[in-house]
């Protein structure tokens, strides 16, 4: 089944491009790099989230950040 | 500035109150009721400080650089690669709130309504209507909000008015049994919703020249602070002391309504205000995420990012919280730093070094 998810996550990447991709221009090659880079690294995090939902995220990250801080309103 | 269209300082207000009001309403009672006990509905006064300073700094910085976002003075400020280090920690930190916010909805309609749809639809349905508000450009939100908002307040006042006949006012005494410092804890807890008005340094930009910013973000200030103690208040002369063992104590609290056994289910319409101030919120966040990360790479337009973002947004809701009791733990412990050090301790050494580069002067005439 993990496939499937996989392929739903590529085709709404496809439309995304197919939607967006004609609107931009020639002379527009920084947009379309930031636009290719965007589409594709969050279909990279996508997929290694379908196999391995169990990835320490950012929140985690923000919370060992603060920790000591956190501390004081623990309760 | 890419961005031709003009809102009013009255728009900006509305989208502003909108935003900070939509899950505070639902989730602060809670949180806040944890560290106030029955002097929660005093916090938010205190929180209503940093309200009024996070606006304050905003409004002096635009000042000192009109036309202009945080993202593109704090490189005129401190120059060029520390300027691209705060841009990159304020557009990672819009990204990763903007989630929570998605994921704090998708939740609670979980939890409340649709038990057994998945939550990527969720997430997926809430974050394509926001998309489509962004793509539409700022004016169209504002006008969004501008239809909703009103909505919002009526549906509240009428909720208010509703639970009226069950209210215990015994429930608030004694106040400030233990001093003033229960009420400034939690106080501190709401200022973390407070400081989003920091918000208005990117909308500031896209005000029509000689709108009153400052004014009409201070009323918005104020407005969030009367809802906040409105639903503390409320929660607590129905809730007591229980308030903060409750998710959603407002939602709880209206499951009480029974008017005659007519009226009776009006949790409805408490989903309605979420539903709607959610809308709003995450559609703001998204904007200022959208055209951050433009300015940030010094695009020309920023519309082609918002599909893009839109997609990672909800990736990152996914990926951001395991379950929420984890999210809101982590919204009452160490959030509140992070949203100090983004929203007030970098603005503030940002003006103080525009102060001492004899900019903000100007702007103090």
């Amino acid at each position: 089944m993990k496939w499937l998810t996989v392929l739903g996550i590529v085709v709404i990447a496809i439309l995304i491009t197919l939607y967006e991709w004609p609107k931009m221009t020639k002379d527009q090659k920084k947009e379309k790099k930031a636009f290719t880079v965007f589409t594709i690294g969050s279909v990279v995090l996508a997929v290694l989230l379908v196999y391995f939902p169990e990835m320490p995220g950012p929140t985690q990250l923000v919370d060992s950040i603060f920790k000591p801080l956190g501390k004081l309103l623990e309760k | 500035m890419m961005d031709k269209v003009r809102i009013s300082a009255m728009q900006m207000a509305i989208l502003l109150y909108a935003t900070i009001m939509a899950t505070a309403v639902l989730i602060a009672p809670s949180v806040i009721g944890k560290f106030a006990k029955q002097d929660m509905w005093i916090s938010p006064v205190w929180g209503a400080i940093t309200g009024f300073l996070t606006v304050f700094i905003a409004y002096r910085l635009n000042k000192a650089y009109p036309e202009q976002t945080i993202i593109q003075y704090s490189e005129k400020i401190v120059g060029r690669i520390p300027g691209k280090l705060i841009g990159f920690l304020f557009l990672v930190y819009y990204l990763h709130l903007n989630a929570i916010s998605l994921r704090e909805y998708g939740e609670f309609v979980k939890g409340n309504f649709l038990i057994e749809t998945p939550m990527v639809i969720l997430l997926g349905t809430m974050a394509f209507v926001c998309v489509f508000a962004v793509r539409g450009g700022i004016e169209a939100m504002a006008r969004s909000a501008q239809i909703f908002v009103p909505l919002v307040i009526v549906l509240f006042l009428f909720i208010a008015i509703m639970l009226i006949p069950d209210l215990k006012p015994k429930n608030m005494l004694p106040v400030m049994e233990n001093g003033p410092g229960p009420s400034i804890m939690g106080g501190f807890i709401s200022s973390s919703w407070f400081m989003q008005f920091f918000l208005i340094a990117f909308l500031l930009p896209s005000l029509g020249k000689g709108e009153k910013g400052l004014k009409w973000g201070s009323l918005s200030v104020i407005a969030v602070m009367v809802t906040l103690a409105i639903s503390n208040l409320f929660s607590l002369l129905l809730l007591g002391d229980i308030t903060s063992t409750f998710v959603y104590p407002v939602m709880s609290a209206v499951r009480f309504i029974s008017i005659a056994e007519f009226l009776q289910h009006l949790e409805s319409i408490v989903m309605a205000i979420w539903v709607a101030g959610t809308f709003v919120k995450i559609a703001v966040f998204h904007y200022v995420l959208v055209i951050g990360t433009a300015q940030w790479l010094n695009l020309s337009d920023y519309k082609q990012l918002v599909y893009p973002l839109g997609f990672l947004l909800v990736i990152v809701a996914i990926w951001s919280a395991p379950n929420l009791q984890k999210v809101a733990h982590v919204l009452a412990t160490t959030w509140p730093f992070y949203d100090i050090l983004v929203h007030v301790l970098i603005p503030v050494l940002l003006l103080f070094v525009a102060m001492i580069r004899k900019k903000a002067t100007k702007g103090s005439n």
